[in-house]
């Protein structure tokens, strides 16, 4: 019989071809700079982090969860036996039964993935992902036919030569897909570089329902600032890129992709494997960039990305919503490759578009992206009578004021959160004059330069004073407060005004009527949610002011982009539709007459939408709209008033 | 691109009108990124001052390799050690801005390198469009975006107008690495700055309309004339032609039609 | 308008004869009524008229040509003869190159001539205001705007831009005259390069942006207009806009002066003429005529041409922009360019805070829109309200109307 000696060298020769594929694979991701991991506990923590972590993710599509499950189960478990009873030949029935049961389990599994690809969906890429199925099928079917002699129910030798020569093919094709193709670079190179993934993530907080969306700070001594060609990658993103199964889930949530913006994140993650491995984008079988042709993109690991790989206009395109890491089944970090690419452009090209270089400049002139006069940013509060942190030194809550000091519409929702802090008889002071901007902005521009000069000096400025929390309406700075300074130094308790006020209102703090007027919806700003995973309180904010809120389809963890992140509005990269327009249709599809927000950008994204279109309101402004001021304070205030006149 | 001229830019501490911090002057940026366009990298750049100054750096990250600090001291006047070193190594064009942003502002530093050198000096130029024979052809700013062409020979002095192409952004690593050149120079104390008074500006106040009226009905006359502004005229009735008519009597009236 | 008074035959007819159906107009109020307790009232508000110098008088004739004499005279009032302000023999003189943009004294100009008179008030001896001329001019009131002496240079060397030529003249002027100031507007309309290189030729220190000089000290903007640097008044300044009061009160002589030797050298600037500007390719905060498209535009196709018949630089809105009508460079506002045109023409906006802030600087706004309640109605100095596609339709005419006549007068 053929087969009884050539499976066992065709197995031996898959696994050594295996072998120099993963050796191959392991050096390409090594040319990428060093991250510290803990390889051992990496290792450990991979099985959960998989089984648990990925799947819940995965298990948001429960078809595909079950598919996949059966799939990838069946497969792993077949190879086990396959190499104990074929390789190593074992002779045990039971072995051979359960390695029947298992290719069964796999051929199930692999006959949904087969109906998935009939008709599958745009996001999915086609090409070698259509031969897929087949070769689980393939690979399923002929290990079953090959064991049934091993489990006695089939005779040996069962079939002649024809059949042998059949099931040799089969085995060939299967093993090379399945074992060979998952190191070398076929489809199931997602399994093996996935699961090295896991175990070895840039950002292992977000396992076991951590969470982990800060950006990591720029070395400014560094001889290249940012990432100019793939090898400036981490090693570990390198391995991430890798992991991608081009399942298109970013693709069908990124807001710039759906406006018709030069960015698709599954065509940039594997334009950063072209990089890694060197070639063409000529084979790439799924949605190219909007715009861009497929064919054209050329890349190797030490030749510059934006020179022939990647687009500037597509990097510059995103919005840092992060929609696409949230939806990303292998956990691949879109965001921080992208403002590792950009900050290359901005620190070392200059060459941020669009207004980029004059917020930038105005930045570091004046402390404020439009260039207003430093010492003029309290003039929102003249009439407001606030305490300043340099006069009293100590407060409960800092106020966090953000840019929005300079625009007179945040000014309206800057003075309905006051009057609510007023109304609460709130400790509260905000830095007045010494306030700088977050660097929310410079940051995602890529400069970090200006980021960390503006967070020194303002962790420096606050380190001075005492207080026990931050509380700002800006989601943005509120994320960078949160998220970004602890790398300089400054570890707050902050909260969003959201959050705040719901505290307040749960403790009775402050009396509210209820809301008069329509349907109202809410718009989750995504430096809020996604990033910082606040979804609940400003809900029960507006549960609590009588509104039932009628949910966008696209909503919480899901919500799509205002459009205003990212620095985007700056460097305004064409497309064929306006993010805030596409996200005012969400609002419109409800058939709501107020967008209820939480976010100054949202709020100026979604008012610059062309009218008709339901009102856009921050919650501060409806939650004062219906305060309830007691008669207490009110006396209170005209004493206060005699006193100041007399 | 010209890499056999010698062009030099000479570049200030500017400050921002706003914040008054330091800053690269907008003219002076202009000034090198003129001379990036014309001869790439070669331009050389030149600042006398501190070579500790921060913000020569921001001039540095448009993509100087180097930049060239006569060394002086806070009081000494800049323009006679320019003068020397200009006049010492002789290129051919040289580069300023118009008005520095800080320090007297006087916008004398170009004339009076000219003077030196005795060579010719274009003022408030927008670009330089072509060099050639030794000859180049300037297009100089006029007011509201109108240009004159003129034509020079070579060497000259150019004072680099706003209405040049705005300069290139300012790339924070090239500008960390490129290497300050400090070189000591002679310096001469300017003796008529020392003896200037300087304090932040006071507002300037608004001229009123003086009345001088000769006889009692004009003086009523003044006193109850409607003022100005409250609403323009609104045509809202009348046929598209006379509206238009209205339109087009006012852009004659204002002399903005050509 | 003529001061000769001239009688109206009809009207004063028509006055006078009580049965005519236009009496009631053209008799001036009536002095005398019964009121109603049957007293007689006198209203000595509608006794007598203004006469021709101004002054009210009362006419003995009943009013029976108070109507005619009315209309004339407020008007014309007499123009009263300026005093004749005379420097005979002077013994220095205030020299003020002045810009004469478009031929004409600027404001700037007259500025400077007034400081001039300044610096010679109250000093010691005979000082008189030397005002430089280079080329022709349309100037008819060199004597109200204070010019003493007036030293006019002409010849075909002063045509175009020649600011060697001239410099080389200025110290001719220097050597024969040796003025006590030298005082030039500090503006770009070429008294600041004049002044600059006069200062740098004779070795002088000048203040520029002097705002607020007298003999002993000037205070000048300095450090880009943060700074006001007070120093001891040099010879040569450059003068700020509104530095001093304008002569408003005096007449003065404008006796023609000589300079003795022409100088004459050879221009290293050769001027080629002014290029010809497509007002397209004028940067929006440059832009001297602007018109603006917005979200009621409705063939954009009309807009361009009639920006392109108008001669005028193309703006627009934010949502015009967003909807990709007009690149983003032309966006107008404070999240675009914030513009100073002289006149803006918004056609179609209805005036978002960020774009009213960006034209806050214009001179003359003009509003085309369907809605009469926008805010840029408002703040428009005309406004017509319609249908803008109709509107410019009837102004592209226009325009060609009026090019094709400029054309034919050229002819």
């Amino acid at each position: 019989m053929i087969l009884d000696w050539l499976l066992p060298v065709l197995l031996l020769s898959v696994l050594a071809l295996a072998l120099a594929g993963a050796v191959r694979r392991v050096s390409l991701w090594r040319a990428g700079q060093p991250s510290p991991v803990n390889i051992i506990s990496g290792l450990m923590a991979m099985p959960r982090r998989y089984l648990v972590d990925l799947h819940h993710v995965v298990e948001r599509d429960k078809y595909m969860s079950n598919t996949h499950v059966a799939t990838a189960g069946g497969f792993v478990l077949s190879l086990v036996l396959i190499l104990l009873v074929h390789l190593f030949g074992i002779e045990s029935k039971l072995l051979a039964w359960a390695l029947l049961a298992s290719s069964v389990l796999m051929f199930v599994g692999a006959t949904f993935v087969y109906k998935r690809r009939k008709n599958p969906p745009s996001r999915l890429s086609k090409g070698p992902w259509m031969r897929l199925p087949k070769s689980l099928l393939v690979f399923s079917a002929t290990f079953f036919i090959i064991t049934l002699p091993a489990a006695g129910i089939l005779p040996e030798g069962f079939g002649g030569w024809v059949l042998a020569l059949i099931l040799a093919a089969g085995v060939v094709w299967g093993l090379g897909e399945m074992v060979f193709g998952m190191t070398w670079g076929g489809p199931m190179k997602h399994a093996f570089a996935g699961a090295l993934h896991l175990a070895f993530h840039r950002r292992p907080e977000r396992f076991g329902g951590g969470r982990s969306t800060g950006l990591k700070p720029v070395d400014l001594d560094a001889p290249v600032l940012g990432v100019q060609k793939p090898t400036d990658f981490k090693w570990n993103q390198l391995l991430g890129f890798d992991a991608c199964v081009q399942c298109g889930k970013c693709e069908a949530m990124c807001p710039a992709f759906a406006a018709g913006q030069p960015l698709n994140p599954k065509k940039l993650i594997q334009d950063m494997v072209i990089g890694l491995a060197g070639g063409t984008d000529a084979k790439f079988a799924g949605s190219p960039y909007p715009g861009i042709e497929l064919g054209n993109a050329k890349g190797g690991p030490d030749s510059t990305i934006t020179e022939g790989l990647v687009n500037p206009d597509t990097l510059w395109s995103c919005t840092t919503c992060r929609a696409c890491v949230e939806e990303c089944p292998m956990m691949i970090e879109h965001v921080d490759a992208i403002v590792d690419m950009r900050r290359f452009l901005t620190l070392e090209k200059g060459n941020t578009p669009g207004k980029g270089a004059e917020v930038l400049d105005n930045l570091i002139a004046t402390d404020n992206p439009n260039g207003f006069e430093p010492g003029s940013r309290m003039n929102w509060a003249a009439d407001q009578n606030l305490k300043v942190m340099s006069e009293v030194k100590e407060a409960d809550v800092l106020f966090w004021v953000s840019d929005g000091a300079f625009d007179m519409r945040s000014q309206r929702i800057l003075r309905a959160f006051v009057k609510l802090l007023k109304a609460a008889n709130v400790d509260f002071a905000v830095l007045g004059d010494e306030e700088r901007d977050s660097g929310d902005v410079a940051r995602r521009l890529g400069d970090d330069a200006t980021f960390q000069s503006l967070a020194k000096r303002n962790v420096a400025v606050m380190n001075q004073y005492r207080f026990k929390r931050i509380v700002t309406t800006d989601p943005h700075a509120f994320h960078v407060l949160k998220n970004e300074y602890g790398d300089f130094g400054g570890h707050y308790e902050v909260l969003h005004h959201t959050t705040f006020i719901n505290e307040l209102v749960k403790e009775g703090r402050i009396q509210l009527g209820a809301h008069k007027g329509g349907t109202v919806t809410y718009h989750d700003p995504c430096y809020l949610g996604r990033y910082n995973g606040e979804y609940e309180s400003p809900r029960e904010l507006l549960a609590a002011l009588g509104i039932q809120v009628a949910e966008m389809e696209r909503s919480g963890f899901r919500s799509r982009c205002c459009g205003g992140g990212g620095g985007a509005p700056i460097t305004d990269i064409p497309g064929e539709r306006r993010i805030a327009d596409m996200r005012m249709e969400d609002a419109n599809a409800t058939g709501a007459e107020l967008v209820a927000v939480g976010c100054q950008q949202c709020t100026a994204m979604l008012e610059g939408v062309v009218e008709p279109r339901p009102e856009v309101k921050d919650i501060a402004e409806l939650v004062a709209d219906v305060l309830v001021e007691s008669a207490e304070p009110a006396s209170r205030k005209r004493d206060e008033l005699a006193v100041e006149v007399a | 691109m010209q890499p056999e001229l010698n062009i030099v830019a000479l570049v200030s501490v500017g400050q921002h009108p706003k914040s008054g911090r330091a800053r690269r002057a907008e003219q002076d940026a202009r000034a090198v990124e003129l001379g990036l366009r014309l001869s790439g990298e070669k331009v050389q750049v030149l600042h006398a001052g501190d070579v500790a100054e921060e913000s020569l750096r921001s001039y540095a990250g448009m993509g100087l390799k180097q930049l060239r600090v006569l060394q002086q001291s806070a009081g000494a006047d800049a323009s006679l050690a320019l003068g020397d070193y200009l006049s010492e190594h002789q290129p051919d064009i040289v580069l300023t801005g118009v008005r520095a942003e800080s320090g007297e502002s006087s916008g004398m530093t170009p004339y009076l390198l000219a003077e030196k050198l005795g060579w010719p000096l274009v003022t408030r130029i927008a670009d330089i469009a072509k060099i050639e024979n030794g000859e180049a052809e300037i297009l100089q700013a006029l007011p509201r975006g109108q240009r004159r062409a003129i034509k020079v020979r070579l060497p000259f002095v150019a004072s680099v107008d706003n209405a040049a192409e705005a300069p290139r952004q300012s790339a924070y690593g090239p500008g960390r690495r490129a290497q300050l050149e400090p070189l000591p120079w002679v310096e001469a104390a300017d003796e008529v700055r020392a003896s200037f008074d300087e304090a932040p500006a006071r507002k300037r106040p608004k001229r009123l309309k003086m009345v001088k009226a000769k006889t009692a009905a004009e003086r009523f006359k003044a006193a109850t004339a409607k003022s100005q502004g409250g609403g323009g005229r609104i045509m809202k009735d009348e046929p598209p032609r006379e509206q238009a008519q209205a339109i087009f009597d006012l852009l004659l009236e204002e002399g903005v039609l050509r | 308008m003529s001061d000769i008074i001239r009688r109206d035959p009809r009207a004063e007819w028509i006055a006078r004869n009580r049965l005519h159906p236009l009496h009631a107009e053209m008799a001036a109020p009536v002095a005398e009524t019964r009121g109603p307790s049957g007293l007689i009232r006198k209203n000595p508000h509608a006794v007598g008229f203004i006469g021709p110098n101004g002054i009210k008088r009362i006419d003995r004739m009943g009013g029976n040509s108070a109507a005619v004499g009315m209309r004339r005279g407020a008007k014309s009032a007499q123009q009263v003869e300026l005093p004749l302000h005379k420097v005979e023999s002077p013994d220095f003189y205030v020299v003020a190159v002045v810009d004469m943009v478009g031929g004409r004294l600027t404001g700037h100009d007259k500025d400077v001539l007034g400081q001039a008179h300044k610096l010679i008030r109250g000093a010691e001896g005979n000082g008189a205001v030397m005002a430089v001329v280079f080329g022709e001019h349309k100037e008819e009131a060199f004597d109200k705007a204070g010019v003493d002496r007036l030293l006019h240079l002409t010849g075909s060397e002063f045509d175009g831009y020649c600011p060697e030529q001239k410099v080389a003249n200025l110290v001719e002027i220097e050597k024969q005259y040796q003025p006590r100031y030298w005082l030039f507007p500090d503006s770009i309309n070429g008294g600041n390069e004049l002044g600059c290189r006069l200062a740098a030729r004779l070795g002088e220190r000048p203040a520029t942006q002097a705002w607020q000089v007298d003999r002993e000290t000037s205070v000048c903007r300095g450090s880009g207009g943060l700074q006001d640097i007070t120093r001891a008044t040099p010879r040569l300044l450059l003068l700020a806009e509104e530095c001093a009061d304008q002569i408003d009160e005096t007449r003065h002589e404008v006796l023609a002066v000589e300079l003795d030797t022409r100088p004459s050298i050879i221009n290293r600037l050769q001027d080629c003429g002014q290029v010809a500007v497509d007002p397209n390719s004028v940067s929006l905060a440059e832009a001297e005529f602007i018109l603006s498209a917005g979200n009621g535009i409705r063939d954009w196709e009309q807009f361009h041409k009639a920006a392109e018949v108008l001669g005028a630089t193309e703006g627009a809105s934010r949502v015009a922009v967003d909807d990709g009508y007009m690149p983003r460079f032309r966006q107008v506002g404070a999240t675009g360019t914030w513009v100073t045109a002289r006149v803006y023409v918004a056609v179609g906006i209805s005036g978002a805070v960020q774009h009213m802030q960006g034209i806050g600087q214009c001179d003359k706004v003009v509003a085309v829109n369907t809605d009469a309640g926008c805010d840029m109605v408002k703040r428009a100095d005309l406004s017509v309200i319609g249908d803008s596609q109709k509107v410019l339709e009837q102004l592209i005419e226009l325009a060609r109307d009026y090019r094709q006549g400029g054309a034919e007068n050229a002819a």
